[in-house]
Formats: structure tokens, C-alpha cells, sequence
């Protein structure tokens, strides 16, 4: 060890998944942290869960609890928890009742008790259960504060990570000594949106290291808190460089249009209204992507996966077989009172679990919809983060999205979304001679030269097909309502045919 | 979940155990009144003198209606047992009705621990006060549904 190197600040693990990350890769090795929040926001479970992950016969973790919940009933519940093993008590995890000294006794004996304990246990980690029920009614200011300075000091000392918990409200962060000696500082909310819970964690404060800032969705569940990282824990994950590699739609027409394909990494946007073929066109994207090696991801919310798989069948695209596999997995969310972020984290376990080089989200729309209201304000800021996340890691991410059909207006999207994609594909309706026919056209495409056609196609037995000609003979396609051209009577060669011809 | 003939099987099995731990130079204590207060020193610690009480009252007061030699026993505030002690180190445990009435506190404060805790624990909490005993996978197992 160099006598001259930095300190190193070793990280623990929190035992909350999705936290670490949260957190900066760990929470620091003999930091003193207040856990704080409303009653019944997971305060006692997060803290549970780190003593679980970090107890150990040789470094214990020493549990204090005092007033308010019973030890007893306690453990009965937090038994239940997945991540909780009765083996780790007594040996690993000490329960220890400091009730009757609080009651009995002041502030001095229960420091007194307290670093009794910890010098018999030379415990790793320390928690005090609810340490606000403990310094409720202090004799003055000055007794609180050098109470928890002196508690702050001799557990660093003794090499103890610390935990303190307290119902706290949030107007009690300013003017508090305890918040002004923590290292950490862990706030738990618990809203009510309409008929949904909304669970947040907030990492106030946490010296040492950088967190993730701004709140993050949690939730409570069988196996304990599970956290849900505003980037979705993939920060530490090496960015890929942006790619020069096209991906294929199979659809060769479109690929031109395309200059050669979708970039790698891109997000794309394909807008238009129901019928239009947007999901079919989807489907092809992600058939080419099983082809050409590339696993898959398909969300979808408005169909069973049994549906789409038998949707794409009748293009002849096999969708049941990668999925066997392991090339391909469509996941069907119906979230209801999940958080977008918890939908998300859905989506992105399972691209990494296949390594996906392609995602489908089909649709926005469905997605937003699905989406219990209380979180459908967070969709759109979610969903970038998202979308960058993804994109930055090298897949390449379709989404499609429905848009009224206006015969006055050409909307890409109803969303307010068009920034979040690199390229958009715009499909609709016009009516020419007496028929409803569907055009395409690239609207956007980031750093590449896509073509400006506007091009005919018809979805058949095979799905999208692009018609050979470009359609020069219209006025106003865009409008829905073309009207012909007084000075051109013929269709000509799409113009990147001719481009390429050109340069040939 | 755990049935009161189970329960008091464990009281049996403890309270031999202890018996078999004891030494001659110490004092006639009852054998039933040291399984107690290793119980009631070790649950202080866990859920404090008034969550012990508590416990202990309740298993009082269930052990009274199958006991009525108990009757005059109480709880003290500490949790300690007031009125019981006699001795009774002459007692065969498994076959006398002599001192039946500790060993059923002793089983009804063992079941709420198992109610409350589950076999898992409670098996641990034992292990931890006689760590020569050996519980049998069925007390330990049958934490979850106690």
C-alpha cells in the first residue's frame, strides 16, 4: 500500500437490488447514514436488507431497536421477506432492545449501552430502530447534538457502518444536527396518485462518492425493496461507439430509402394511424434482425404474444422458433400500477438477458396507456432516459406510434416524441382516384442521407411492400388529399436509384 | 403450525436438558425456573424487559387454564417469575404430574415464540441458549407456518 496513494473507501453492498447503482457501486464502508421517511415507506426492510447482505459471524451487525415497532413482531414480518435467513441469527445479526434504557434513562446511558455492545460485538454494521422515537423529546438542543456527535464518532471509530432510522418529515432537513453529521442521507416517499402507490428514494446526501441524483421509483415486494435507477443501471456499462452498420428491414425498397439501412443504435420512430402497418413493419425489423444473428426484444401491450407471434406467422415470418431458442423474447406488459420505470426495468432485463441487438416497443401509445395515471406524467422523461440508455449500449430501438389521420395537417407524432428518435418514418393514408392507398416517407434521419421520396406501398401476404415507382404525378400527397400534377402525367424512378445510378 | 403437545414436548426436552447441565454445588433452583430465566434474559435482550412481559403474561394466563397449581404465580415487572421455584429436582420430568404447571408455562411461552417468530428462530434462539441440544426438523421447519 502506497503511503502516499488517496484513501481508498471501500463500498458495501446494499442488498437492494437496483440501489447500487443508485448509490455509485456501493454504500461507503464505515459511513454513518440516516434512513428516512414516512411510516410504512420500507425504511426498516431497506435496512434489513443491508444488514443481511453484509452480517457475517466474524463482523456482525448489531440491530438496536427502541421504541415503536416491537422486535418481535419485527422479525414475524420480516421473515417473510426472501432475502431474510434465519440462519444469520443470532451469530451473524444481533437484535438488541434498548427500550427501557430510553424510557428510564437519558441520552448518556444510551450511548453508554449502545457502545457497551459494540465493543463486546466489534460489529461491521450498526442500526438504530427508530432512532427518532429515541431523541423525540431531548432535555435541550445542545444534548441531541453531542449525543449523536459522539455517536457518530465512536461507531466510525469502531469501524461500523451505520444506520440510523427515523420518521422524518421533509421540512425537518434544515436546522436538524443529525442530517448535518450524516454521510448518507436515504429519503423514502410514499404518494398516493389516484388509486396507485408511488414509491420514491431519494439519496439526499452521501459523501465520498457520487449517486445518482433526482428521485427513483422503488418498489416493495415479496423479495424486499427493489430499486429502479433513473438510468437504469446502465451507467457502468461501456458506452459503444456509435456504428456505421445498417440494419435491414428485409425490405429492400425501404432500406435504400434508409441509405443503406437503420444505423445501429438509432432510435426509430414509425408514426401512423391504425391500419396503417406500422406493427407489421415492426415485425419485419425485428424477423430481419432474428436473420441476420441479431437477438430480439418485443414489448407489446395492445396483443398477447401468442397474437403477434401468430400476426407474423401469417407474413411467413417465423417468430416461434427464436423465441424457443432464446433469440427473441415478446414480453406483453400490462402494468397497471407499476411505474414506467419498473416497466422499463422489465424491458431492459430482458434485453441484457439475450443480449438484444434489436427492441420493438409496440406501441408508445399502448405503452402510455397501460401505465396506471399517477405515472403517465413521468412517460415521457422516462422514456428518454430510456431510449438513451439503450441506444448508447448499441441497440437499436423501434417504437411505433399512432397519429390521428389529418387531412390538414402531417403529424409524426401526438407524443411530442419526435425528439427522443433519430429517425421517423411517416406512413398515412391518401386518396387518389377514388381509393385509400398508403404512402411512406422518411421524415427524419439522423446523420444520414436518406431519400426524399414519398412511395407508394400496400401490406401484403409478406408483409410492407414498397411499389416501384415514385409517385411525381401528385400534388400535395402529405395532405392525404393529392391533387395530379398539370405539368407531369408518369411516375418516375425513386430518386436514390437514380442517385446511385448517377454516382455508378 | 406447531400443536401444544409438540410445544410441550419441546418444554420436556429443554427442561431435561437443563436438567442434565445442572451441577451438584448449585443452589436447589427449580429446573423449570432456570429454563425461564435463560428464556426471559435472552428475550429481554431481543424485544426489551415490556416485550418479554408481555410474553410472558400471555403464556401465563393460557398455562393457568390447563394448570391451576399456577395459580398463584405472577409475572414481575422484569419479567421474572414471582410465586414459582420450588424445588424440584426430584421430579421425573416425563413421567410425573409434579411440576406439570412450569413445564406448561414453559410450553405455552415456547408456542408463542413460534407463533411469533417461527420455527426457524425460535430453533436458533434455543441453539443459542443450549448449544448442545439438538430440535428436530420439525420445530425448525415449522416457523413459516406457525
Amino acid at each position: 500500500m502506497s503511503t502516499q496513494g488517496k484513501v481508498t473507501i471501500h463500498k458495501l453492498l446494499t442488498g437492494v437490488p437496483g440501489l447500487d447503482e443508485i448509490v455509485g457501486g456501493g454504500l461507503p464502508e464505515f459511513s454513518f447514514n440516516i434512513i428516512a421517511g414516512a411510516p410504512g415507506s420500507g425504511k426498516t426492510t431497506l435496512a434489513h436488507q443491508f444488514v443481511f447482505a453484509n452480517a457475517t459471524p466474524e463482523r456482525p451487525a448489531l440491530y438496536f431497536t427502541v421504541l415503536g415497532e416491537s422486535a418481535i413482531k419485527m422479525l414475524r414480518y420480516q421473515q417473510q421477506y426472501t432475502f431474510f435467513n434465519p440462519a444469520k441469527l443470532p451469530d451473524s445479526i444481533r437484535f438488541i432492545n434498548l427500550s427501557q434504557v430510553v424510557l428510564e434513562k437519558d441520552l448518556g446511558a444510551v450511548l453508554e449501552e449502545i457502545t457497551t455492545e459494540v465493543q463486546k460485538a466489534n460489529p461491521a454494521v450498526v442500526v438504530v430502530d427508530s432512532f427518532r422515537t429515541m431523541v423525540r423529546q431531548p432535555q435541550s438542543d445542545m444534548d441531541l447534538q453531542s449525543f449523536i456527535q459522539r455517536l457518530a464518532l465512536f461507531l466510525a471509530s469502531w469501524q461500523a457502518t451505520t444506520f440510523l432510522i427515523g420518521e422524518y418529515a421533509e421540512d425537518e432537513l434544515r436546522d436538524n444536527p443529525i442530517f448535518t453529521v450524516a454521510d448518507g442521507l436515504f429519503w423514502l416517499r410514499q404518494t398516493t396518485e389516484r388509486n396507485s402507490i408511488v414509491r420514491k428514494l431519494q439519496i439526499v446526501k452521501l459523501r465520498g462518492q457520487a449517486s445518482v441524483p433526482g428521485l427513483h421509483t422503488f418498489r416493495i415486494t415479496d423479495a424486499g425493496i427493489q430499486a429502479f435507477s433513473r438510468t437504469f443501471g446502465l451507467t457502468a456499462r461501456v458506452r459503444n461507439p456509435v456504428g456505421e452498420r445498417r440494419l435491414s428491414f428485409g425490405i429492400p425498397e425501404l432500406d435504400k430509402m434508409l441509405d443503406g439501412g437503420v444505423r445501429e443504435g438509432d432510435s426509430v420512430l414509425v408514426a401512423g394511424s391504425s391500419g396503417t402497418g406500422k406493427s407489421v413493419l415492426a415485425t419485419q425489423f425485428i424477423a430481419e434482425g432474428i436473420n441476420q444473428g441479431e437477438p430480439g426484444i418485443v414489448a407489446v401491450f395492445e396483443e398477447r404474444p401468442q397474437a403477434y407471434a401468430e400476426r407474423a406467422a401469417s407474413l411467413g415470418l417465423d417468430l416461434d422458433t427464436p423465441q424457443k431458442e432464446g433469440k427473441l423474447a415478446i414480453l406483453y406488459l400490462r402494468p397497471l400500477d407499476l411505474s414506467v420505470d419498473e416497466t422499463m426495468q422489465s424491458i431492459l432485463d430482458a434485453v441484457q438477458k439475450i443480449d438484444a441487438k434489436r427492441l420493438v416497443i409496440d406501441s408508445l401509445a399502448g405503452f402510455e396507456m397501460a401505465l396506471s395515471p399517477g405515472f403517465r406524467a413521468d412517460f415521457r422523461e422516462s422514456l428518454y432516459r430510456m431510449i438513451f440508455a439503450l441506444t448508447g449500449i448499441g441497440v437499436t430501438i423501434l417504437s411505433t406510434v399512432e397519429v390521428d389521420e389529418s387531412f390538414t395537417e402531417f403529424p409524426f407524432s401526438t407524443y411530442s416524441i419526435s425528439f427522443l428518435c433519430d429517425d421517423i418514418i411517416r406512413l398515412r393514408y391518401v386518396s387518389i382516384e377514388g381509393q385509400l392507398r398508403k404512402i411512406m416517407v422518411v421524415i427524419k434521419m439522423r446523420g444520414g442521407n436518406h431519400a426524399k421520396d414519398i412511395r407508394e406501398y400496400e401490406i401484403m401476404s409478406k408483409g410492407v411492400v414498397i411499389l416501384g415507382k415514385r409517385l411525381t404525378n401528385y400534388q400535395g400527397l402529405i395532405s392525404g388529399i393529392p391533387v395530379r400534377s398539370a405539368h407531369s402525367a408518369q411516375e418516375v424512378e425513386p430518386s436514390h436509384v437514380t442517385e446511385i445510378e448517377k454516382q455508378t | 403450525m406447531i400443536s401444544p403437545s409438540e410445544s410441550r414436548d419441546l418444554a420436556h426436552r429443554l427442561l431435561a436438558w437443563e436438567a442434565n447441565a445442572g451441577e451438584a454445588a448449585e443452589p436447589a433452583e427449580s429446573i423449570s425456573l432456570r429454563v425461564y430465566e435463560k428464556l426471559r434474559r435472552r428475550l429481554c435482550i431481543l424485544a426489551g424487559v415490556a416485550g418479554f412481559h408481555s410474553l410472558a403474561s400471555r403464556a401465563l394466563t393460557l398455562a393457568k387454564s390447563e394448570a391451576p397449581d399456577l395459580a398463584a404465580v405472577q409475572v414481575a415487572p422484569d419479567g421474572s417469575l414471582l410465586g414459582l421455584g420450588k424445588p424440584d429436582v426430584q421430579i421425573d420430568i416425563v413421567g410425573s404430574k409434579a411440576g406439570e404447571g412450569e413445564t406448561i408455562l414453559i410450553a405455552r411461552l415456547l408456542g408463542l415464540l413460534l407463533i411469533f417468530l417461527g420455527g426457524a428462530l425460535t430453533s436458533n434462539l434455543i441453539s443459542d441458549l443450549w448449544p448442545d441440544a439438538t430440535l428436530d426438523d420439525n420445530i425448525a421447519g415449522n416457523g413459516r407456518k406457525a
